[in-house]
């Protein structure tokens, strides 16, 4: 039994803690694609964005 | 369309063939029992309607003398681009060209102090903008209207209180509300920009009534509105320097980003939304073959049993 | 098994008999098992037969032939047939079970696992999904960006002299900005409480003593109080005459309760910001 068949073991074989581990996935999934968006924006708009240029006209 | 896909094919459709495409394909052809000559009349008048139309779309399409205007080529703007934000620092130098020479005569009156906060403007900039302008106000305690200095929450005063009045002081030429612009122009940031810098003399057999200009990409070629930019014209608090077409370029980016402030929040929100819907998309494809897997791994065989047995 | 043979009807005595021995099948007429009692069963069985799967696993030994039976089927007796093309399926398969001699419950845990895997990647993108169109709608409900530019109120301080109380209009109604002397103060602040009709103190009125803010609202009829007007110093509302002092407390007249003290802060020493 690997990998899998542990994660099978702890996490689906009941479905409260199938259930546990969808909503805590779910978080999860929302602060990657959250985080992963934004740093391709700001990685590609560098230096064109208000937060780039801000740091000039805020006393 | 129905009715004629049921003309054509009639039952043939619905019949159960499991034998190879193509001989059904043939099967649902009406045309098998035609004779020789109607084939050749049906074939020469597809070949004749389908070159006339091709004639009749290259005519439609081509350039007309008489429509005496440019099509303005294509540029690179920064939020053009299918990930491309505004350039903020073109944006905040266009708000001083509209400011300094569009705002004599051009309105912007669904554009607030408080939109320049956090796009362009820190918001104490943005406050001292707002306050460089006397805005009437009112009524107060006597019932009277009064002049008070801009507040964030008050949109940019417009230079005429009403159509006419603009109209009479433009020798009848409205000139349009900028705040919508580039979205309500063919052509949009392109037209603008193009429009901006393409003044120049009428050519040859061109005569233009008093009060008019010559630029080629306005319809008709004669506008009521003179040039406006011209290099140094203002000086940018940033020290670019201001060419004609760098005025043009930040003021076309302010106008682009006064029509459409919430496109980056939008552009953002599509990245997300790819992302998450081609996790859903693997995540479904691979499901429903997993549970229809019981479905197609099945055969299902009916032998009629034989008569005479 | 009790059940099954009651639900089986007439086959009731095949699905008894192929815990002993099934004698292959003739073509068309099935013929109730006979045994002879002293012979050795066909099948050695060892196990309970309680479903047609240990029904069928007892039998498997013979040739062509197979039983299902139980609460959810009508009892029947199949034929294996070979002259059926079976396709291949394979493609439908996972490699772990491929073989004919793998042992599929050991790889069980890793082929489930995959499966709720995915199950649960895409709850949890719907999760996450379905919470952005929730949200998406439930903030259309807040006050647009308009509305909430035009619900506080900035007020320089330093416009308003020692002594006098300036009316602004905020969210329509009127507001008092009261720059207060300290002969005010220290009177309000003397009063006793017994003397109020809605007791409250003036400190927690006022949050700079020298600062009286109040909806210029009287709590009577919604009329408009003059400033520095009445037998209190304070205000004085004209239509019922109410009387209330330099901290905007009621003491004469028909309203019920103080002047409404908005919510404000001090931003820096020369503004404050109502709402």
């Amino acid at each position: 039994m690997g990998l899998a068949g542990t994660i099978y073991q702890t996490l689906f074989r009941r479905s409260s803690t199938a259930a546990i581990t969808i909503v805590i996935g779910a978080y999860a999934t929302e602060r990657i694609i959250d985080e992963g968006s934004t740093l391709l924006w700001k990685n590609y708009n560098k230096g064109k964005l208000w937060d780039d240029i801000k740091h000039k006209y805020e006393k | 369309m129905a009715a004629a896909v049921g003309r054509i094919s009639a039952s043939r459709l619905l019949k159960t063939n499991s034998s190879l495409a193509p001989f059904q394909v043939c099967s649902l052809s009406t045309a098998h029992s035609w004779t020789r000559g109607r084939k050749l009349l049906w074939t020469s008048i597809g070949v004749v309607a389908g070159g006339a139309g091709a004639l009749f779309l290259a005519l439609e399409t081509s350039v007309k003398a008489t429509d005496i205007e440019l099509h303005p080529p294509k540029l690179p703007w920064d939020h053009k681009k299918i990930l491309g934000g505004y350039d903020h620092r073109s944006v905040r130098r266009g708000w001083e060209v509209y400011k300094n020479v569009c705002a004599a005569c051009h309105s912007m009156r669904y554009l607030c102090y408080r939109d320049l906060v956090g796009a362009t403007h820190t918001e104490a900039e943005a406050k001292a903008e707002a306050e460089e302008q006397m805005i009437e106000d009112g009524p107060n305690d006597v019932g009277e209207m009064f002049k008070r200095p801009g507040k964030l929450s008050d949109h940019v005063p417009s230079p005429y209180p009403n159509e006419e009045a603009a109209r009479a002081a433009n020798g009848g030429a409205y000139p349009p509300d900028l705040s919508y612009i580039i979205p309500a122009r063919h052509g949009g940031e392109d037209y603008v920009f193009h429009l901006l810098t393409g003044y120049h003399e009428p050519p040859a057999g061109v005569a233009l009534r008093e009060g008019l200009h010559y630029n080629p990409y306005f319809v008709g070629g004669a506008i009521g509105m003179a040039q406006a930019l011209y290099s140094e014209i203002i000086e940018y608090e940033d020290g670019t320097p201001a060419t004609q077409s760098q005025l043009a370029k930040d003021v076309t980016n302010f106008l682009a980003w006064a029509a459409f402030p919430e496109l980056e929040e939008r552009k953002q929100v599509g990245i997300k939304s790819i992302a998450l819907l081609s996790i859903l998309l693997f995540a479904t494809l691979y499901l429903k073959r997993f549970r229809f897997s019981v479905m197609k791994t099945r055969k299902i065989q009916y032998n009629p049993p034989k008569k005479d047995v | 098994m009790i059940k099954a043979i009651s639900r089986g009807g007439q086959f009731g005595a095949f699905s008894k008999a192929t815990a002993q021995a099934i004698p292959p099948p003739s073509a068309s007429v099935l013929v109730p098992a006979t045994l002879p009692p002293s012979s050795k069963p066909l099948v050695e069985i060892d196990r309970a037969l309680l479903t047609s799967d240990s029904l069928g696993k007892a039998v498997s030994s013979i040739n062509n032939f197979g039983v299902i039976s139980g609460p959810g089927v009508t009892t029947q007796v199949r034929f294996a047939h070979t002259d059926v093309k079976v396709p291949d399926f394979t493609a439908y398969r996972r490699d772990s079970t491929k073989s004919p001699t793998s042992d599929n419950d050991k790889s069980l845990g890793s082929r489930a696992a995959f499966s709720y895997l995915f199950t649960a990647g895409s709850l949890a993108g719907a999760i996450y999904g379905g919470k952005g169109i929730v949200h998406a709608f439930v903030t259309s409900m807040s006050a647009s960006a308009d509305v909430l530019a035009v619900s506080t109120i900035e007020v320089k301080l330093s416009a308003i002299p020692e002594g006098q109380c300036v009316t602004f209009k905020w969210r329509g109604k009127p507001l008092f900005i009261r720059h207060r002397t300290q002969e005010e103060i220290s009177r309000e602040r003397a009063v006793p409480l017994s003397d109020l009709r809605d007791p409250q103190e003036d400190e927690v009125r006022v949050q700079k003593p020298e600062w009286l803010v109040v909806l210029g609202v009287c709590t009577h009829l919604g009329c408009v109080p003059i400033a520095n007007a009445g037998d209190f110093g304070g205000y004085y509302c004209p239509c019922h005459g109410s009387h209330y002092d330099a901290s905007g407390r009621i003491r004469k007249g028909p309203a019920p309760l103080n002047l409404e003290v908005p919510k404000y802060a001090f931003t820096d020493p020369d503004t404050v910001l109502v709402g």
